[in-house]
């Protein structure tokens, strides 16, 4: 359950961080400026909120007679941040080999203060992937600020995670996956062929017998299920379903176009932003597909130098989506982590790309790019209330708002 | 990698040529080369003006190589260059081909090219389970620890037509391949997989593979030496039965002779579709396996050769490769009455018996600690080395270009500058076996992957000159102007 309580009367200024703080089914929020992501600034922002939903958005909006008002003129506000890369919470390691129908959502175990006390320091959404090597299986997104399963999950096909490295076995881990799927294919088409020959057989013995004496008709064509494998791998090259592979290198990334040669289908790439990483030298390439890139926000040394390159800011330069996570996968991680964006910011990240790569861009990457993200009309009220530039290290966190309420802040450092 | 930028060094040289040829019979340039095989999409790179040392003793002094979509189209003067040709001013610089490095393993092939096994244990990395802490490599990288790197053979190398395991695992970007190319190295050897080191793409990276065939012939294990010889014996007779058999009547002759018991690689070796190679350095040893080789008939590669030139003479008549390093060095025993030891000389003497010698570093890794100095960067230094020790300059350039490729089974596409062959061009301001020569531009496959001056490993030794010479006369006095205005600011 999460902690919240009636708000009795919305009158003048509300201090948002004091408990006891719920809202009303509809009313209306006055700030400073709002980062909507998806318009950029709003300056003197006014959001109407209805159900825990955004109504309206925009500046300097009339509000009507007996609307209650949420008067925080002093404050900023962002779409509430979304981590879309974590174990945290969960543990082990997992099997290494083809696994593509297993889901994270099995291991969420709600319940935990971890999850909760992330969404106080503004990662409102989480996304959790499976453990293991090799494709292990389909990420769950939830809303951090839940307390039950139910509550929490909000996607439990977030994204299907793949690892692959430069080696032959990557190469047929990938090729034997997709191969299911043909395989698929063939049977329901042979089984096809099989009910096509039935219904003829049928229709030639009883055409000329009575109703009566007819054998019973053969019923509609009942396709194959495909298993686990092909089952998921259709859902990937449908689109209903995105891949994110865990690459290490430049080298990986070519390797993986060379696998996948002739596929077409979504996906995203995560590397793991360490020293030495020489993405840089197919950032162009990225770019030019706009693939998303999950990374950590960390300046990187290039190869036998002491020479820092920030290939975030590259990635986001050439046209790649890119994709911010914590840097440290726990609770310190995520509090530092506007900080450690912020860092990036001031060495040549684009700032309109840096706050979308916490929040749009991994929501998309969730698949949750209609729910969350962004401070547009129908999406989720998740709110985060600065007391300035969020990218500022001497800025705050007031407060956090998910699905329209105000989370109880009082063990907030 | 950064595209090299043409326009700049383009000099008068080439503004020149261009002219000339124009100006002479531009309606010829035209009638030899339109409507011929000129394509869009061909992609067309020249170097221009450099001494061009083609590998095969020639020596063409200002010339230009033309390469047509990697390969090289024509070599010689006054060229037509096609429109949109990529142009690369070799004015006063020197042209060889690429070197080929055998035995390139280890240091290259950890992670920066090739695959490698590492062997320690695996500890899950804090933020993803699924690689190591300590190393950043994917779980099954580091696990086979009980695997001996030495087994790792062909075998491991799943091979379909051209593909090995190499095609899935290069790396076009490491550090070390780029050290390989700055140091003219275009193509390497490793586990008997020839590679042609492409930098920025995967894509053809394995010419050839199971070339040579590893036998064991050594003076302390004569039970395998009488194994070896009954192996090359029963292969032999098997050819000999099979010969016999394909020449009889198809009514009168048996059943076809069973290949059963017949070692299949020494097979190969006599059908000469792989070379038998066999690591040996004592003078009985050598002779053993010069002795074999001409009994059955096939060339045999011989690794080390230490002791080679006491009985170059049978290993010339064996035609026999040796795989040499010229800087070992062994004192003679004295107490022996035969000539033994080794000295510099080794490649030369074993050459002028008809020995094909290849030449390898002490150290066949690039070693940035230990053997600095003696590893493969300093390839054609040894070879230099060799040169001193009085082998002929041009075999020794073929120690390094031509020999390897031939005992990959490559020499088709590389180890010389002619038409038809792989655009791969060591471009360096001096004799490319000279200690001081350093490398300023490679070329492989009528890419220009390695420009000196963009890479920081020797940019900063004796830089290139890239600012057009002001003359002072005119220019001078309005930069005294201008700093003294800046200064009153």
């Amino acid at each position: 359950m999460k902690m919240r309580k009636l708000l009795f009367g919305m009158a003048g200024a509300l201090a948002l961080a004091s408990p006891g703080l719920a809202t009303p089914d509809l009313f209306a929020l006055k700030v400073r400026t709002a980062e909507s992501v998806s318009q950029g600034t709003i300056e003197h922002a006014v959001i109407l909120i209805e159900d825990g939903k955004i109504l309206t958005i925009g500046q300097d909006l009339e509000i009507e007679r007996g609307i209650p008002v949420i008067d925080r003129t002093d404050l900023v506000v962002t779409p509430g941040f979304v981590d879309c890369y974590s174990r945290m919470g969960m543990s082990g390691s997992g099997p290494s080999g083809t696994f593509p129908w297993l889901k994270a959502t099995t291991e969420l175990y709600p319940r935990q203060d971890v999850y909760n006390d992330l969404a106080e320091v503004g990662v409102t959404t989480l996304g959790l992937y499976t453990p293991g090597s090799g494709i292990s299986g389909q990420a769950v997104a939830i809303d951090t600020s839940g307390s039950t399963v139910d509550e929490m999950v909000l996607s439990d096909s977030a994204y299907l995670k793949a690892v692959v490295r430069s080696n032959s076995s990557s190469r047929r881990m990938l090729e034997s996956a997709f191969e299911k799927v043909d395989d698929h294919h063939e049977d329901v088409e042979k089984a096809r062929e099989k009910w096509e020959k039935a219904q003829e057989k049928w229709e030639k013995d009883n055409k000329k017998k009575d109703k009566d004496e007819r054998d019973p008709e053969p019923g509609p064509f009942e396709a194959p299920e495909p298993d686990g494998v092909a089952g998921t791998m259709m859902k990937v090259l449908d689109g209903d379903l995105s891949m994110m592979f865990g690459i290490r290198k430049a080298a990986d990334y070519l390797h993986l176009l060379d696998f996948i040669e002739g596929r077409e289908f979504e996906f995203s790439l995560r590397v793991p932003a360490v020293n030495d990483l020489d993405l840089w030298e197919v950032t162009d390439r990225i770019g030019e597909r706009g693939l998303r890139v999950i990374m950590e926000p960390r300046l990187t040394t290039r190869a036998w130098t002491m020479r820092e390159r920030n290939i975030p800011a590259e990635l986001a330069r050439a046209g790649a989506e890119l994709v911010l996570i914590p840097s440290g996968d726990n609770l310190g991680g995520a509090e530092r982590w506007r900080h450690d964006v912020g860092h990036l910011v001031k060495n040549g990240l684009d700032r309109d790309a840096a706050l979308r790569a916490m929040t749009l861009a991994p929501a998309i990457e969730l698949g949750l790019e209609e729910r969350l993200g962004s401070l547009d009309v129908g999406k989720d009220a998740n709110l985060l209330f600065f007391d300035g530039d969020p990218f500022q290290p001497t800025t705050n966190l007031v407060s956090v708002m998910v699905g329209g309420d105000f989370l109880d802040m009082e063990d907030v450092r | 990698m950064k595209p090299f930028d043409m326009t700049r060094p383009l000099s008068f040289l080439f503004a020149g040529l261009a002219a000339a040829t124009l100006a002479v019979a531009p309606g010829l340039a035209f009638d030899d080369h339109e409507g011929g095989d000129e394509d869009e999409g061909d992609a067309y790179y020249a170097i221009v003006g450099g001494d061009i040392y083609t590998g095969t003793g020639e020596v063409l002094r200002g010339a230009t190589l033309l390469s047509k979509n990697g390969k090289i189209h024509e070599i010689g003067y006054e060229l037509y260059l096609p429109e949109g040709t990529e142009t690369l001013d070799a004015t006063g610089l020197r042209l060889y081909p690429g070197m080929v490095a055998l035995s390139a393993t280890s240091n290259l092939s950890q992670g920066n090219f090739a695959p490698g096994l590492e062997f320690h244990d695996f500890t899950p990395h804090e933020d993803d389970h699924t690689i190591c802490g300590d190393c950043g490599k994917f779980y099954e990288e580091i696990v086979p620890a009980a695997v001996d790197p030495g087994e790792v053979s062909t075998t491991h190398l799943a091979v379909e037509g051209f593909r090995t395991d190499f095609d899935d695992s290069f790396d076009p970007f490491g550090g070390y391949l780029v050290m390989a190319l700055a140091n003219g190295i275009t193509t390497a050897e490793q586990s008997n997989v020839a590679i042609k080191l492409k930098r920025g793409e995967i894509d053809g990276v394995s010419l050839s593979e199971s070339q040579l065939t590893s036998f064991q012939w050594s003076g302390s294990n004569p039970s395998g030496k009488t194994d070896l010889r009954q192996k090359f014996r029963d292969a032999y007779q098997y050819l000999r039965d099979i010969r016999l058999w394909e020449e009889l009547d198809k009514d009168v002759r048996g059943d076809e002779p069973s290949k059963r018991g017949i070692d299949s690689r020494a097979l190969s070796v006599l059908e000469g579709k792989t070379l038998a190679r066999f690591s040996a350095n004592e003078q009985g040893d050598l002779l053993g396996i010069a002795r074999l080789a001409q009994q059955y008939g096939f060339r045999p590669v011989i690794q080390g050769a230490v002791e080679g030139w006491v009985v170059a003479d049978e290993l010339g008549r064996a035609g026999a490769y040796a795989i040499v390093n010229p800087r070992v060095r062994r004192d003679p025993n004295e107490r022996l009455a035969h000539p033994n030891g080794s000295s510099i000389e080794n490649a030369a003497l074993m050459s002028a018996a008809g020995v094909q010698v290849a030449i390898v570093p002490a150290n066949t890794r690039i070693d940035l600690g230990g053997s600095a100095g003696r590893d493969l960067l300093s390839l054609a230094l040894e070879a230099g080395f060799a040169i001193r020790g009085g082998l002929a300059e041009h075999r020794a350039l073929q120690g390094i270009t031509t020999v390897p490729a031939r005992m990959l089974g490559i020499d088709h596409r590389v180890g010389t500058l002619e038409v038809g062959k792989d655009a791969d061009v060591v471009v360096t301001d001096g004799d490319l076996l000279h200690y001081q020569t350093l490398v300023q531009y490679t070329v492989v496959e009528g890419k220009l992957v390695y420009d000196k001056s963009e890479e920081i490993f020797y940019a900063h030794i004796r830089p290139r000159q890239t600012e057009e010479v002001v003359d002072p006369g005119e220019e001078a006095p309005a930069d005294e102007e201008s700093t003294e205005e800046s200064v009153e600011d």
